[in-house]
């Protein structure tokens, strides 16, 4: 039976890339034949390219059997070249597949130095190399911060924002440096205390800068002035609901976890997976609706509200998995010695689950970063828009488009994110691939 | 005082529970309606006065019932719950048979506002005939809203003769102007007809589309994932934690950016993609604007956003395989294909099958993709507005509620979204039932 349905997927998309290939990849009549005006053509050039893959394989295969040769002749061993050149092979994929991955990456940060706008226009540059002309090797003769520029204009900040900003990049740089140096020398306690502390540091800096930038000092011209009002946004409101997340989760995954002699334990925990098999934004009308008789439309709170319910599932899973880790001991003999429930929540468990809090934190800051349904749907005033709705600004509704400015707001907008996942790498990939299997 | 047991002790804790919330809602609406009339404050008023009524409540029936205090740290995930995601399916559900829609909002038609001369008790005198100002006829039976400087009130119309009208209550401040409510009504299956009898421009291929998308995507990304996945897993290749932290970039981007980047990116005349193609000699694809390619388009931007994770899943699986299992395969004159087919890829079939159907659910629904890249689009003939070429049922829902083309049909999106959520839990269902979940829970 499983065996069939297997067979019958495979066969369906057969078909499905087999019809593909039929109508639209060899059939020249459903495609232009026409090239671009002002990009490069080369006839046959992948056959030049899979030339040079083989070339490369060739190479390879060689440099395998001389070494093994070489090194059996001086050691006097008899050894197999294939391993090296399957290794060599390995690297080869792994090294064209990065180039793939990255080229867009590239293509954008390239776009985003380039003030003319040259990576999205059709003028074509005359260097003589071939990939530089058509641009695929990124080329931005005056590469300059322009762009970037634009994004800040006429941002006017107060001394003591300026402070906290300085404040915050300090505390960056030294959880950068404490982490550099935890790669380099063997890691010891005062590393991770000091760590913390600067993260807590660098995280209240950031709040608190959010806290207190006013619409009024983003006084530049034009919508792109308003970037890092967005930005400032989107940290407020993630940021919130993260921190929303975390008090909603934790009374209630303690209460899961320890209170096991409550009836109806079980019916609750059914009823939170229930919950989790509807994915709140599907309910957007109502929530619209909703949102609108609280006269919550396009403030922060309501969106803040909206995205509250969408983690409480997972998060209470979670952390009533983490504290049932913990052993019970150190509480009951806090509770022998007279001690409530609520101290112990607050004196015992608290401290010892900040990690988890992290993660929760993490796992929702990250995730309504990215949330585009809802945002795009509360948030309609330009000044209280996001960095995801505002980017579409950039590239829709109006006839020229900034392509230039809209890559630099791209990378600057991803910066965070980018920063925060390799940061806590670790968090991510087990929390998603683990949260995954329990769901 | 002890907890009751069993069943009872549950039900009397949940009752008081829900008693408690629900109370102290009605208060909140009672007290807003109240206001309304000397204040008009703004709508969240009644979450205050709820969490107002709420937190004195829940002391108080603690100090009677000293057993529940031990319920009351489900309180906040549980009331959050209820408000912001229960409350939204119920109104859903509600909605969906109804013509709720920008003409008919539930908020007053400005168009018809008009000036109060006089006012005596429930009788108000406009300057205009009520059947012509109002825009109603019969008038009697409508509602209306009349207001004033810092004062709202909402009303029914009695009777209207003339340039007067006598509403169903009296006013508690001098009405200054007069408009009717663009109430919305109860219609029965309507929508869902509606929906029916466009089935073949609307619900059938963005159905069919939707399944399709969704299922080649994690099928693409799997395979995508697995072969890197067992590429990496290879311990004595060097650099593998390098290449496992570059390749994973992907997936560290915010989602909504990278999307709207690869517009850019997949432009016919300039995006990058079409060059590359034209130095490999590969003629411009318009990628965005021929509805095959579309799709091509969103499952391959899909899979460079979604193979690092399915990438990371399989080498989290493949880790908790016991390498004793390779070695006495290796004894036994297994070569290395024999060892894939007969222990990799059986023993990754249990921790990667959950992972595979929680994929599909969150793609069934995966709205951003779909909308950022191609809005739905290119369009396609003999479909509706709202339903293109590369349309989804969610954002086919979205676009009838919210967009220029759907004309704010909030009514039919909400009746789509029913229908998403029918799917969505079945699919839900399914993994539940593969994957024990429920029986975990114990």
């Amino acid at each position: 039976m499983r065996r069939l349905l297997a067979f019958l997927l495979v066969g369906l998309a057969l078909y499905g890339v087999y019809w593909f290939a039929l109508n639209r990849l060899f059939d020249a009549g459903s495609y232009r034949k026409q090239v671009a005006f002002g990009s490069v053509f080369v006839p046959y050039g992948w056959v030049y390219a899979l030339g040079l893959l083989l070339g490369l394989v060739l190479l390879l295969l060689l440099y395998s059997l001389i070494h093994t040769a070489l090194t059996n002749r001086i050691q006097g061993r008899k050894r197999s070249p294939w391993p090296l050149f399957w290794q060599g092979v390995t690297h080869l994929f792994l090294w064209v597949l990065i180039l793939l991955v990255y080229y867009p990456v590239v293509q954008v940060v390239a776009a985003s130095f380039d003030p003319t706008n040259n990576l999205f226009s059709f003028r074509r540059p005359d260097t003589g190399f071939l990939l530089l002309d058509a641009k695929v090797i990124p080329y931005v003769p005056e590469p300059s911060l322009e762009n970037y520029a634009k994004l800040v204009e006429g941002v006017v900040l107060y001394p003591y924002q300026v402070g906290l900003l300085l404040l915050g990049g300090l505390a960056l740089l030294g959880v950068a440096l404490i982490g550099l140096l935890r790669r380099l020398l063997t890691p010891e306690d005062w590393m991770d205390f000091w760590q913390g502390r600067l993260l807590l540091l660098l995280a209240l800096a950031v709040f608190a800068l959010a806290l207190t930038l006013s619409p009024r000092q983003f006084t530049g011209q034009g919508t792109e002035a308003k970037f890092l009002l967005w930005v400032r946004n989107t940290f407020l409101i993630s940021g919130l609901t993260g921190l929303l997340a975390v008090l909603l989760t934790a009374t209630a995954g303690y209460a899961f976890a320890r209170f096991r002699h409550l009836p109806g334990r079980y019916p609750m925990l059914l009823f939170l997976i229930f919950v989790q098999m509807f994915p709140g934004f599907l309910a957007l009308v109502a929530i619209y609706y909703l949102l609108s008789r609280l006269d919550l439309l396009n403030t922060f709170t309501g969106l803040v509200l909206a995205y509250s319910g969408g983690i409480i599932s997972f998060g209470t899973w979670v952390y009533k998995g983490y504290l049932e880790s913990i052993s019970p001991s150190l509480e009951e003999a806090a509770m022998v010695d007279g001690a409530t429930k609520w101290q112990v929540f607050t004196k015992i468990l608290l401290p010892l689950s900040a990690p988890m809090f992290v993660f929760i934190f993490l796992l929702q800051f990250v995730g309504t970063y990215s949330e585009f349904v809802l945002a795009n749907l509360v948030l309609t005033g330009v000044e209280s828009w996001n960095v995801g709705v505002g980017l579409r600004s950039f590239t829709t509704g109006q006839f020229q488009t900034k392509w230039g400015i809209f890559a630099a707001a791209s990378v600057l907008g991803s910066l965070p994110i980018l920063l925060l996942f390799y940061g806590f790498q670790q968090y991510f990939v087990s929390g998603y691939t683990a949260g995954a299997v329990k769901e | 005082m002890k907890h009751p047991p069993g069943l009872k002790g549950f039900l009397l804790a949940l009752s008081l529970l829900l008693g408690l919330l629900i109370l102290s809602t009605g208060v909140g609406i009672l007290g807003y309606l109240a206001l309304e009339a000397y204040l008009a404050p703004p709508g969240w008023t009644i979450l205050v006065l709820a969490l107002l009524v709420m937190v004195p409540g829940a002391i108080l029936v603690g100090r009677l019932f000293p057993w529940l205090t031990d319920w009351y740290y489900f309180l906040p995930a549980l009331s959050f719950l209820l408000v912001f995601t229960l409350y939204p399916i119920a109104l859903t559900v509600y909605l969906a048979f109804t013509d709720y829609s920008g003409a008919r909002s539930g908020f007053p038609d400005r168009s018809t506002e008009t000036q109060v001369v006089a006012q005596e008790g429930p009788r108000l005198l406009l300057e205009e005939p009520v059947e012509e100002a109002l825009r109603c006829r019969p008038c009697a039976g409508e509602t209306v809203e009349v207001y004033a400087e810092g004062h709202r009130l909402r009303a029914r119309i009695l009777e209207a003769e003339g340039n007067a009208l006598v509403l169903d209550r009296i006013p508690p401040f001098q009405a200054a102007f007069v408009a009717k409510v663009n109430a919305f009504r109860f219609v029965g299956l309507r929508n869902f007809s509606f929906i029916l009898s466009q089935a073949s421009k609307a619900l059938f291929p963005v159905f069919a589309w939707n399944v399709v998308f969704a299922l080649s995507t994690v099928l693409l990304n799997a395979l995508f994932g697995l072969i890197l996945g067992l590429v990496l897993n290879n311990k004595a290749l060097k650099l593998r934690n390098f290449y496992r932290t570059v390749l994973i970039v992907s997936w560290a981007l915010p989602g909504v950016i990278t999307v709207q980047v690869w517009v850019a990116l997949l432009n016919y005349n300039f995006g990058a993609i079409n060059r590359l193609l034209g130095v490999l000699g590969i003629y411009p694809i318009p990628w965005l604007n021929d509805p095959d390619w579309a799709k091509v388009a969103i499952l391959l931007v899909n899979l460079w956003l979604g193979f690092p994770y399915m990438m990371t899943a399989t080498l989290g699986a493949l880790s908790t395989i016991p390498d004793e299992l390779y070695e006495a395969a290796k004894v036994d004159g297994a070569n290395p294909w024999q060892a894939l087919w007969g222990i990799t890829l059986p023993l990754l079939e249990k921790p990667m099958l959950p992972i595979l159907l929680s994929s599909f659910a969150f793609n069934f629904n995966n709205f951003y993709i779909i909308y950022l890249l191609t809005g739905g689009g290119p369009a396609q003939e003999g479909r509706l507005a709202t339903a293109q070429a590369t349309d989804i049922l969610i954002s086919w829902a979205y676009k009838t509620a919210f967009s220029a083309e759907g004309q704010s049909a909030y009514g039919l999106g909400a009746a789509i979204s029913l229908l998403i959520f029918v799917l969505t839990v079945a699919i839900s269902l399914v993994n539940f039932r593969v994957t024990g979940a429920l029986r975990e829970v114990r």
